[in-house]
């Protein structure tokens, strides 16, 4: 239930590097993968992006690298399978490829086992997205208003 | 050089009554309290930090990095684990202990509980053993927890499980829609319910106002101090007396002993790592079933090479905790109402006598799920983890799923053990605590069977669907560990007598879940607070 996964990120060897602006988009374009749009607001919409911002200053800062690496790994998996970057795949083709890194089905050569990689974003994005406020994601308790966690307030 | 009557090691559910007793009788009290002494806001409500969902590094201890533990695995793997992580098997760690932050259920072991090898039998390759006292014995005990410490309650009800001679001091707190869908469940079962025994205050009690209702119970602090704990109730009134210092941060290092066997004090080191020495007429253990399994393995004499009370090498032994069997169901209508706690009623026919298996356990609706919580653990299997079918099925059903489940009794093992690592040291270079074993498989068996009472429970409320898992096997030793210094007659077989008194220490005590012979097939708080008025008590008659 808990992160083993994150042990597994955090002790991965890799260059440490900041996060670059194709980077950024690519892991825009996966937050709102997994937590996409609908009647409430996505997961960048909610301040998923804040909330990880935050931990990688905190408890995620040795993922940082890792994160990096993992969203140049997808982007390339975007580029064998639809021969362009994951930020400009429509939402289908999006939730196509993670799903099928997330059950292992690579192309592309991995600095590390993509499920886990997979696996460890979705529960990042989901602490940020159904977080307490105070963590700097889920902006304005919308993820608890959109589920009623707070009846009748 | 400090001097005391008495060092109490921990300031939790057993600490802080024994300190209690013992400053009331007139002695001068040494709390130490190897956790930070910690504020509401403090602790906060941090939904990624916090001992229902640790995330990350807990807010309420224990602190990151001040102690790693060793675990070995079922395959013989062993790996360092830090505090927040699984196989730490940790508790809260901070002034009041656990009982800062629980849930708060206030149940007395059945009858039942106190005898499980005489009524079952002994299943092969376990340690399954009967207790040297009784639920007579502790009833008292279990009556002044309840008054001292505040526990509501209903007494009609819980009369048809235990002979009680005094009703709870405060009404059960008023029913939820979880409880309206279970009784009617159990209605159609006919199956016996009775509301769950909390120590919340559910009307003003003892100068503390009632429950609020929050949606933020277990695994945090009190915003209205309603839930009573040590450090609210008994430890306060220690302190009161003037004769009890409660030192915070303060972490026992070593037990000191004579060479006649006689305990001589503590040794403890604060938190710029500087030692310091207490000296005691008696040492009182109350540091969780493996703090106190360690202290006292770190704490060796030349008469006990493998530290006190373990020349029969049974200290650490037996650990324990509860494996819970439980059940989700999806109901047809909302059953989150959003009033706290959640948890509210239960069922003790499962506890016991139950065909095929050894023992049982009690079951209960659940606590209000934090959302995060909600999403790693409440989801039914077919519903896809992320994308747009998790967030409307989180959005559709977030108030329609119930959690129903229960502390199975384990079948302790002898193998499921803490023991001292003999490489890694804490940051004060103290040997960590090294965890290794299963539970015994029996508790599997029971723990199915209970599973499945918990799906037949949801449907008959008016689940549309339910599901379980199956309960690995594995150790099982976390918030409710205990078993380590087992109390028994034979001190080839137990490490602390009826008296709670380290067997071949006339001034040793334990009063922490360490000496639960077996956990019972309930949340066991309220016997580690009985169980510490008892000791206590007779400590002081005797003195």
């Amino acid at each position: 239930m808990r992160l083993y996964q994150l042990a597994i990120l955090v002790t991965m060897p890799g260059p440490i590097r900041s996060v670059t602006p194709q980077q950024t988009a690519t892991l825009r374009a996966v937050v709102d993968t997994i937590v996409p749009a609908d009647e409430y607001p996505s997961g960048t919409e909610a301040g998923v992006l804040d909330y990880l911002d935050g931990q990688f200053g905190g408890d995620l800062a040795g993922s940082r690298a890792c994160y990096g690496a993992g969203l140049d790994a997808v982007d390339a998996e975007a580029g064998e399978t639809y021969g362009t970057r994951f930020d400009l795949l429509d939402p289908v083709q999006r939730e196509a490829l993670l799903r099928a890194l997330e059950s292992g089905d690579t192309r592309t050569p991995w600095p590390f086992d993509a499920a886990v990689f997979v696996s460890t974003v979705v529960g990042h994005v989901m602490e940020g997205f159904y977080g307490d406020p105070g963590n700097g994601g889920n902006r304005d308790a919308v993820s608890w208003r959109m589920i009623g966690f707070e009846v009748g307030e | 050089m400090m001097r005391v009557d008495a060092v109490v090691i921990g300031s939790g559910a057993g600490g802080g009554v024994a300190a209690a007793v013992l400053a009331q009788a007139g002695k001068q009290v040494l709390v130490l309290e190897r956790g930070r002494d910690l504020t509401f806001e403090q602790i906060g409500r941090d939904h990624l930090r916090n001992h229902r969902i640790a995330r990350y590094a807990h807010r309420s201890g224990p602190d990151y990095e001040d102690s790693p533990r060793v675990i070995v695995d079922e395959a013989g793997n062993e790996q360092q684990v830090r505090a927040h992580e699984p196989g730490f098997h940790g508790n809260a760690t901070l002034v009041g202990g656990g009982t800062r932050l629980y849930g708060a259920q206030a149940w007395r072991f059945l009858p039942a509980d106190f005898a499980m090898a005489g009524t079952y039998g002994v299943p092969a390759g376990s340690s399954l053993a009967d207790w040297p006292v009784g639920y007579d014995d502790l009833a008292p005990s279990y009556e002044r927890a309840e008054w001292e410490i505040g526990v509501c309650g209903d007494h009609t009800a819980s009369r048809r499980h235990w002979t009680r001679a005094k009703p709870y001091p405060m009404p059960p707190l008023p029913e939820g829609l979880q409880a309206r869908a279970l009784r009617r469940g159990a209605d159609a079962l006919g199956w016996d319910v009775l509301p769950v025994p909390m120590l919340i205050n559910s009307v003003p009690y003892a100068g503390r106002a009632a429950c609020t209702r929050c949606r933020h119970c277990v695994g945090f602090a009190c915003p209205a101090e309603a839930k009573n704990g040590s450090h609210n109730t008994v430890l306060r009134r220690a302190l009161a007396t003037g004769r009890t210092r409660l030192l915070a941060e303060a972490v026992a290092e070593r037990v000191t002993c004579d060479s006649a066997g006689r305990v001589t004090g503590v040794r403890w080191v604060d938190r710029s790592g500087a030692r310091h020495v207490v000296e005691a007429e008696v040492v009182v253990c109350a540091a969780g079933a493996i703090e106190t399994a360690r202290l006292l393995q770190n704490s060796p004499t030349r008469r006990e090479p493998q530290g006190l009370g373990n020349n029969h090498d049974q200290v650490g032994r037996h650990l324990q905790g509860h494996a819970y069997a439980w059940a989700l169901g999806e109901m047809d209508e909302d059953v989150h109402d959003g009033l706290g706690p959640g948890v509210s009623l239960a069922t003790l026919g499962f506890a016991h006598h139950n065909e095929g298996v050894v023992g049982g356990a009690m079951l209960a609706d659940e606590f209000i799920p934090l959302p995060i919580a909600f999403w790693a653990w409440n989801l039914p299997p077919d519903v896809p983890r992320w994308g747009a079918g998790n967030k409307r099925y989180m959005r559709e059903n977030y108030r329609r799923v119930m959690r129903v489940g229960g502390p199975v009794q384990e079948i302790p093992s002898p193998h499921a053990r803490t023991r001292l690592d003999r490489h890694v040291r804490d940051r004060w270079g103290i040997p960590v605590a090294r965890l290794s074993g299963t539970t015994h498989p029996e508790t599997l068996r029971t723990a199915a069977y209970i599973a499945g009472r918990a799906r037949e429970w949801l449907l008959a409320s008016g689940a549309r669907r339910a599901w379980t898992a199956e309960v690995p096997l594995r150790l099982y030793a976390g918030q409710h560990q205990s078993g380590t210094c087992r109390m028994g007659d034979d001190e080839r077989t137990s490490v602390v007598d009826r008296w709670g008194r380290v067997h071949g220490h006339d001034n040793l005590y334990v009063v922490d879940a360490s000496v639960h012979v077996t956990n019972g097939a309930v949340n066991p708080v309220l016997t580690v607070m009985a169980l510490a008025y008892r000791a206590a008590e007779r400590l002081c008659a005797d003195w």
